[in-house]
């Protein structure tokens, strides 16, 4: 009996294990739950132009990567009536449109393989200047945004880290309503 | 009674750790054998992956609608346009539609998620190690087009080494409009950073 009540701690430390797991996998989606339902659909919809840079200093694969990337995580927000991509004709005759322009204003292409070795180096880094601004109106937004991919994964994820930085920035902001913003 | 009991536990500590540093000591060799084979096996799967009469393996990285992010499938050229078939997915971009083909070079890592978390297993930084070995450089190819609204899409395809140059050929020849003609295609892009 005595060398059970010494194994006790084992047993339960065993036990335990699986069930911190369990609440610690159980408060990480409950506050994401909620931040989801949070999200309000604003009376603006919102064209995406893809980023400028000049000549040679961002690959074709990551301009195209943080543009489909974005329109995809922007989606996701339910914070825009309809998101439009770039030259969409059908963007011409919707009356409340914001632009979402970005400029590139820092790019490095990390190695996969060096951060597997390395752990510290040859990290990817996207970095863009965020303009949205109605048709012909003022800017409401405008945020520089980095995407890193540091540890695990191909270096394309840096996109997808950018993409969801800023449609959490324009998820967490508040827009105008379109008269006051043509006002202005 | 407490030395008794002192003696219990320190026996059943050391017979715990002895077991523990046992189970390293023969699980060490183990996993990295397992990890060695599943970097060969996963190597060999990616050179075979050539491209045939019917078309080129290729891995769907994003953009093409309807087909899931990172499948893989085969790649062809035709007159309709650039054609991506894979397990119950397909798509298509037209020949018309295609604005501008870019081919460029990455390298990365092979083995997907499972051998990645096999060399977190592996200990003594034999992973790292592993890493070393288990990498392949692969060809991208990236393509703008413009559905019958205008609005722009991008979609970027990987493959193997060699291969995204020989489709943009086939495109070019199909009627596909770029901006960087075939052959210097790979000096120019080459200054977006492109060093592996």
């Amino acid at each position: 009996m005595k060398s059970n009540r010494s194994l006790l701690p084992v047993t339960l430390a065993r036990v335990a294990w699986p069930a911190l797991l369990l609440c610690a996998i159980c408060l990480g989606f409950i506050p994401r739950g909620f931040a989801a339902e949070k999200t309000e659909t604003s009376p603006w919809s919102i064209q995406v132009e893809p980023v400028q840079a000049e000549e040679g200093q961002l690959p074709p694969d990551f301009s195209m990567a943080v543009y489909e990337d974005l329109i995809e995580q922007l989606v996701k927000t339910n914070k825009f009536r309809q998101v439009y991509r770039s030259g969409d004709h059908q963007a011409d005759r919707v009356p409340n449109l914001l632009v979402l322009r970005m400029t590139l204003l820092n790019f490095e292409r990390g190695n996969e393989t060096a951060r597997a070795v390395t752990t510290v180096k040859g990290a990817t880094k996207v970095q863009v200047h965020l303009k949205v601004s109605p048709r012909d109106g003022k800017v409401l937004v405008e945020k520089d945004v980095q995407g890193t991919v540091r540890f695990f994964g191909e270096n394309l994820k840096a996109t997808v880290a950018l993409a969801k930085d800023i449609a959490k920035t324009l998820g967490e902001t508040s827009f105008p309503e379109p008269a006051k913003a043509a006002g202005q | 009674m407490p030395t008794v009991r002192g003696n219990t536990r320190s026996c059943i500590s050391l017979l715990l750790y002895r077991r523990a540093t046992y189970g390293l000591r023969t699980l060490a060799p183990a996993l990295l054998l397992v990890s060695l084979f599943c970097t060969s096996l996963y190597a060999q799967t990616a050179t075979d992956t050539s491209s045939g009469a019917s078309g080129v393996r290729a891995m769907h990285v994003l953009g093409l609608s309807g087909v899931k992010r990172n499948v893989h499938g085969t790649l062809t050229a035709q007159a309709s346009g650039l054609n991506f078939a894979a397990k119950g997915a397909h798509g298509t971009v037209p020949i018309a539609s295609i604005q501008d083909i870019f081919t460029g070079q990455d390298s990365r890592q092979v083995g997907g998620k499972v051998l990645t978390v096999a060399k977190i297993g592996v200990p003594y930084g034999g992973g790292r190690v592993l890493s070393l070995f288990s990498h392949e450089k692969v060809d991208s190819l990236t393509l703008e087009y413009r559905d019958a609204n205008g609005a722009l899409h991008g979609t970027v395809f990987s493959m193997p080494l060699g291969q995204a140059a020989v489709l943009k050929k086939q495109l070019v020849a199909l009627g596909a409009h770029v901006s960087i003609p075939v052959e210097s295609a790979p000096e120019k892009k080459e200054a977006g950073g492109n060093k592996q």
